[in-house]
């Protein structure tokens, strides 16, 4: 059994910033995940947009963290050495709505946004040649960015383990109980029971050692054997839950937040579309939501969406009406996007808490929790996080001050000029392997994924950090070669490599 | 850096072909493979049917691959240059500059003439905007034939087929011979892309169910595959959503199309086609910029690799006369068409009054009896009865410049 301090549970975007937070003060943190890998749930299916401010109201948490996390984001990024597009973004109506405009404008001042200034129609059409023709003026907010929330919300886990912190994946919290001043925190037992070696997860230690990742999964297996279920103790708990926050609460007698979801679908368009939008372009937002927008990536795809559909906890289908909604709504503030380039439909989970978010101390424990963190969550994560980290010291948390170390950033030979990479291939052979041929990359990034201080164990995984699947053919090529790679280092049967987690083998027997 | 006449990248039927193409011309020929091997996506294409026309014999994918890797052995001036990816092709001074590189070096070729012979690939799942979930299970048709032909591997025990193109039949049938359901093939059109012969080798044959004018509307199953829905279709191709029903499966194999690889060109601002998804060519397979020629599935996708080799042939031979001096583009002329025909490959040809030319050209849809007509100088010049023509497969009509004038329009005649 393994003790900590500080215990987080969920690898979403909030988990990590908190996790990331510790462990640079120095504090004893794990982050438990459910699924196979952090960045799982609502983290990796959103806009990746870091909101400039203008949109919640004044005097909430929303509004107040959005502004104070949009201004942590570009030192963050660098100092996880993750890019960021600092691109602006624009809000468009035609003439007669100027006057929702400029009510967004200045609640934008109210909250304390920077630069904001409305555009007239000449230079936004010449900002955005492919804005619809009835669009006359726009919102302009440069601190509006876009960032990669999938890749952000790695590099913060990341740091936080070369930083002394530990990650457990596979690891779905079930049952916590009190044991004296300690919160014992239990795995499900079926999700720590896994056949092979690759899917038992368990990521620790500043090495950077592709063998201490299988030592863990054995050391829970041995835990199997003993007939103890994994489980670890912690004198803090901050429940980064998400989709699963009120049952984390119910756990530990917390109250039981309000919650509803709504699904947010998304089509994304392959990289030839880049260019047809420059920045993010909003309509003017309404009750039902910020509206359907068309963006760039930050990896130069062109994204619309999302869809705002009531939905069940776990529904992440896309459907009909969706796509219907994206085409018909998109086309109010844009020209019509090439539908034919369209590469990937997906669609992610917002968890709704009333009009704000809940972020709570629950009385005399040491239990933290964090309900309802939809839009603008991404942006206000690193603020969240250092609220909560704030509030964990005023309740005896100790820091132990110690150097920070930076995570090494992932290699991306697509990007490099011919005598680096030249150079590259020469002190390593497996760069000069392609792999994926759509989004150029080489066996030497993928294994360098594997490698990473989370090693991931499935295919999703490694495309989350190095992006093969990514491109406009989506695996036809380059899924055999991800999946021979995976089976190669981890020696297992090429059919044990999984998509996205447990069950979710691609070859069968 | 390598200098080279006759750059050609790719090494399968197109590149092979264009490579001995390029060799006889006297030019140097340098092959730019990204696999490890020549061949191509034929080296997992392990059924037969391929040659028929050119060696009069029915062979399989590596067979007809072997047969041309034997003729390229003969040639003394090609270098080919396996597992290398290239990356760039810029225009210089005196012809292009493609950056390529493998485990062993990054090189760069200087070449007079370029023949892109990239193949295509497979549409993925999102270009037909197919919804639903997605879990493991889902395959290209040709990603799963590279597992199951090359790798050895199984991806499914009960599968459904989207498409009936010739790589979804033949994949259909594949999959029945190592032991997998195949529940049916479900295509949107009210009628099979694929050849005939494959509808009754692969289809009938083996007893598989195909649906026509029905389609797959969403994919369902969290971690792996548990179903699809289907659903028939109205004439606007329109799921008619009432009769939605719901099949059981744990693997979805699409074979919904193929995209020609133009990507390494995509900034020289060549002349394209929309409807071939590619550039557009003349009669020597030159795109509208000097000394790069295109041809083979990159160009249009074919239906017989019989007329990907016979492309590439012709387009590596002009890109070696390019590089020896020149090739005559005077008289340059447009060809036409009428609306029964989608596009013609090549799109220009030069009337030198003398010669012949083979234009190739696919029709929009199934003509149970036609006349194929060409017209110029308001005169039919030539005329080919053509029974059963149908959408998927290639014509070609071989044309005799002295009877051309200053113009040339292609027409087919309909008969009811």
């Amino acid at each position: 059994m393994q003790d900590f301090e500080v215990a987080i549970i969920g690898g979403g975007i909030v988990g990590a910033c908190v996790f990331s937070e510790l462990t640079r003060k120095g504090v004893s943190a794990v982050l438990l995940e459910g699924a196979s890998d952090v960045s799982n749930g609502s983290t990796k299916a959103n806009s990746g947009i870091v909101h400039a401010g203008y949109d919640p109201l004044p005097n909430t948490l929303k509004a107040r963290f959005n502004i104070r996390g949009n201004q942590l984001y570009p030192a963050m990024c660098a100092r996880l050495k993750v890019d960021i597009l600092q691109c602006g973004t624009l809000v468009v109506a035609n003439a007669n709505d100027r006057a929702g405009l400029e009510t967004l404008y200045n609640r934008g001042l109210q909250n304390g946004v920077q630069g904001m200034r409305i555009i007239e129609r000449d230079e936004l059409h010449q900002m955005e040649p492919n804005l619809a023709d009835n669009i006359d003026i726009g919102l302009f907010a440069p601190t509006g960015a876009v960032i990669s929330p999938y890749l952000v919300c790695i590099a913060l886990c990341e740091e936080g383990v070369v930083n002394g912190g530990t990650v457990f994946t596979n690891f779905f919290v079930d049952r916590i109980e009190k044991s004296g001043e300690k919160y014992k925190i239990f795995a499900r037992a079926d999700t720590t029971q896994q056949e092979n070696l690759a899917s038992g997860g368990m990521h620790s230690t500043t090495k950077n050692d592709s063998t201490m990742h299988i030592k863990n999964a054995e050391n829970c297996e041995k835990m199997q054997k003993n007939n103890e279920n994994c489980c670890v103790t912690a004198k803090y708990i901050v429940n980064c839950a998400g989709v699963g926050a009120n049952a984390i609460n119910a756990l530990v007698g917390a109250p039981q937040v309000p919650i509803s979801y709504v699904k947010g679908e998304y089509l994304l368009l392959d990289k030839s579309q880049k260019g047809f939008v420059n920045r993010p372009i909003f309509p003017l937002p309404t009750k039902m939501g910020k509206g359907i927008l068309a963006l760039p990536t930050l990896h130069g795809n062109i994204m619309l969406g999302p869809t705002a559909q009531p939905c069940e906890a776990d529904d992440t289908t896309v459907d009909d009406e969706g796509i219907k909604a994206i085409k018909s709504k998109v086309v109010l503030s844009v020209k019509q996007p090439n539908y034919k380039k369209v590469i990937k439909l997906f669609a992610g989970v917002r968890v709704i808490s009333g009009d704000d978010f809940v972020i709570e101390h629950m009385p005399n424990t040491h239990y933290f929790y964090t309900a309802g963190i939809c839009s603008p969550g991404l942006t206000a994560a690193p603020a969240i996080a250092e609220y909560l980290v704030d509030e964990m010291a005023k309740d005896g948390l100790t820091f132990k001050p110690h150097e920070v170390v930076s995570r090494k950033p992932y290699v991306c030979t697509a990007d490099m000029s011919k005598k680096a990479l030249k150079e590259l291939i020469k002190q390593n052979s497996a760069y000069g392997k392609i792999v994926c041929r759509c989004e150029k990359i080489t066996e030497g990034e993928i294994l360098d994924a594997i490698n990473s201080p989370l090693h991931p164990t499935d295919v999703d995984a490694i495309k989350r950090r190095v992006r093969p699947t990514m491109g406009r053919c989506q695996g036809g090529f380059c899924l055999s070669k991800v999946i021979k790679i995976l089976s190669d280092f981890y020696n297992i049967p090429p059919e044990n490599v999984q998509l996205n987690g447990k069950n979710s083998e691609i070859l069968t027997k | 850096m390598i200098k080279t006449d006759v750059l050609v990248i790719g090494g399968g039927p197109c590149g092979l072909a264009a490579g001995i193409g390029a060799s006889k011309t006297g030019a140097t020929v340098t092959i730019l493979e990204r696999d490890s091997r020549l061949g191509g996506i034929l080296m997992q294409c392990i059924h037969n049917g391929f040659g028929l026309h050119l060696f009069n014999e029915e062979l399989t994918g590596p067979e007809y691959a072997e047969r041309w890797m034997e003729m390229l052995k003969k040639e003394k001036n090609i270098n080919v240059i396996c597992d290398a990816f290239c990356s760039s092709l810029e225009p210089t001074a005196t012809g292009y500059l493609a950056t390529a590189y493998n485990s062993k070096n990054l090189v760069e070729v200087e070449a007079k003439a370029v023949v892109m012979a990239l193949g295509c690939r497979e549409k993925p799942a999102g270009a037909i905007l197919l919804g639903g979930t997605r879990p493991a299970g889902v395959f290209s048709a040709g990603c799963a034939q590279k597992l199951i032909n090359v790798d050895g591997k199984k991806v499914g025990k009960r599968v459904v087929i989207l498409g009936s193109g010739d790589i979804g039949l033949i994949m259909a049938r594949r999959l029945v011979c190592e032991g997998a359901e195949v529940v049916g093939i479900y295509e949107i059109m009210s009628q099979s892309g694929g050849l005939a012969r494959n509808i009754t080798q692969c289809v009938q044959d083996f007893n598989i169910p195909l649906h026509l004018s029905t389609t797959v509307t969403r994919v369902v199953g969290k971690k792996r595959v548990e179903g699809v829905f289907v659903a028939p279709v109205n004439e606007k191709l329109q799921p008619i959503k009432e009769l939605e029903k719901f099949v059981p499966c744990d693997t979805l194999l699409l074979s919904v199309g193929l995209i020609p690889e133009i990507e390494i060109a995509g900034e020289l601002g060549l002349e394209f086609n929309p409807v071939t998804n590619s550039y557009i060519v003349d009669e020597y397979y030159q795109t509208s910029r000097a000394g790069l020629f295109c041809a083979g599935n990159v160009l249009h996708v074919n239906d017989l690799v019989d007329n990907v080799s016979r492309e590439g042939l012709r387009a590596g031979e002009c890109a070696g006369l390019f590089a020896k001096g020149g090739l005559d583009t005077r008289n340059k002329v447009e060809i036409t068409h009428d609306e029964h025909i989608k596009y013609t490959a090549p799109k220009y040809f030069y009337n030198t009054k003398s010669g012949e030319f083979q234009v190739s050209f696919r029709v929009d849809k199934n003509y149970k009896r036609t006349i194929i007509r060409a017209m110029s100088g308001g005169v039919e010049i030539s005329k080919r009865p053509a029974p059963a023509v149908t959408a998927g497969e290639m014509q070609a009509l071989k044309l005799d410049k002295s009877k051309i004038a200053n113009d040339l329009h292609l027409e087919i005649e309909v008969m009811e």
